[in-house]
């Protein structure tokens, strides 16, 4: 049994599951459910719908190109039966499978630390504004005396050297 | 020889089995008597396979294939594909075709050299024809008829056509195929020659009801009198020797 991709939202679609649409020119399309279905009668386009499979690789949310989807196509050429091979190959699906998991785990990786330095950004942002919210306004104010009070004692020091210079 | 036969009570034999010189694909019948028929014919030099084709019984008419390869519709699934391909020859390449007319022998007559195809047909489809088959292609029609592989039947040694065929459409058919081209009918008066006859290069095979008349012209413009099996590889050979010096 083919495990066929919706033309839709690219999902699998099992055995029993969804609607196949042939149009007048014989082209087949296949939806995994009445949600995909309903969407296609609308004329929508799949690619401008956020939560469809060909709108996130558009959109670079998802890894789009690499070599690991190459293995799950259809081919129209079929190979002679080979136990060697079949085992091979069996071996090689599972390998490619976690190599594709891993390349997808780095690309989100990649793609969120964009938004992580974002985050912190606005976050910092936030905390300068929103501070007294944090701390009682009464306890700031005395933060800010004890800053001008260290800062005249820094200040202090400096100006008796300069006047330490005019004397000389 | 020219052989007589009906799968389930049907004379149109050409929709249920594939003949050509390296192999055989016979419909899955209720009855063993069909692919019997074929078997004491033609199993001691070629693989005799039973298959199904898109879930159907009717092999002949959504296959095309001549000694090189075979071309399977794209309503083939990929377990009959397998099984096909396990079947036949290694040198025969089995490829499945993404083509919107899926009968693919109504849409294609070939021999090993040549192949006539709907006017139709993609040119993706006319190039992995040209590729699979290794043959030369061309777009015809066949007595206004567009379904070539219907209404002609035709090997290396000869080719049968409409009846309705003109004179000078025959000429252009057999200058195009540089073989001897007759009109006829098989099955007693049907002008549906692909559908009642399957043939290969020493053998045939007609439908029941096809009279003596009939399979005197088909044996006389495919040359089956004289032919042996054997006798395709000494001509070959002859050739080959020939070419050689």
């Amino acid at each position: 049994m083919r495990l066929e991709k919706c033309w839709f939202c690219s999902s699998t679609i099992y055995p029993g599951h969804g609607i196949t649409f042939v149009r007048n020119d014989a082209t087949i399309f296949r939806f995994c459910r009445s949600k995909c279905h309903a969407n296609f009668k609308l004329k929508r386009n799949p690619r401008k719908l956020r939560w469809t499979k060909a709108y996130r690789k558009l959109a670079g949310k998802e890894l789009a190109q690499d070599t690991t989807f190459e293995l799950e196509r259809k081919r129209n050429r079929p190979e002679r039966y080979n136990r060697e091979l079949l085992c091979a190959t069996m071996k090689g699906m599972k390998a490619i499978t976690e190599i594709r998991k891993k390349r997808q785990d780095r690309f989100y990786d990649t793609r969120m630390q964009k938004a992580r330095k974002q985050t912190r950004e606005s976050e910092k942002k936030s905390l300068l504004k929103d501070i007294h919210l944090v701390k009682a306004p009464e306890s700031l104010l005395k933060d800010k005396q004890q800053d001008l009070l260290l800062e005249k004692v820094a200040a202090e020091p400096v100006a008796t050297v300069e006047q330490m210079d005019v004397q000389e | 020889m020219a052989t007589r036969s009906q799968f389930e009570n049907s004379s149109d034999i050409g929709v249920f089995a594939k003949l050509t010189n390296a192999y055989c694909l016979v419909a899955v019948g209720g009855s063993e008597n069909f692919y019997s028929v074929f078997e004491s014919e033609l199993a001691d030099h070629i693989p005799v396979v039973k298959a199904p084709v898109a879930g159907t019984r009717l092999v002949g008419r959504m296959t095309a294939g001549n000694k090189n390869g075979l071309l399977l519709p794209n309503t083939t699934t990929d377990q009959e594909m397998m099984h096909i391909r396990n079947s036949l020859p290694d040198e025969v390449v089995v490829q499945r075709i993404d083509e919107r007319l899926s009968a693919l022998g109504n849409c294609i007559a070939c021999n090993d050299y040549v192949a006539l195809i709907h006017p139709d047909m993609d040119k993706e489809t006319e190039e992995l024809v040209a590729d699979v088959l290794g043959v030369e292609v061309f777009h015809q029609s066949i007595a206004g008829n567009v379904l070539v592989g219907s209404y002609c039947a035709f090997t290396n040694q000869g080719g049968m056509v409409h009846p309705k065929t003109t004179e000078q459409d025959m000429d252009e058919l057999s200058s195009l195929l540089q073989l001897p081209i007759v009109a006829g009918t098989i099955n007693r008066g049907s002008d549906v020659i692909g559908a009642g006859l399957v043939v290969n290069d020493w053998t045939a095979f007609c439908g029941i009801d096809t009279t003596a008349t009939e399979m005197s012209v088909i044996e006389s413009v495919f040359k089956l009198r004289e032919a042996q099996p054997s006798a395709v590889v000494k001509e070959m050979r002859a050739s080959l020797i020939d070419s050689l010096v």
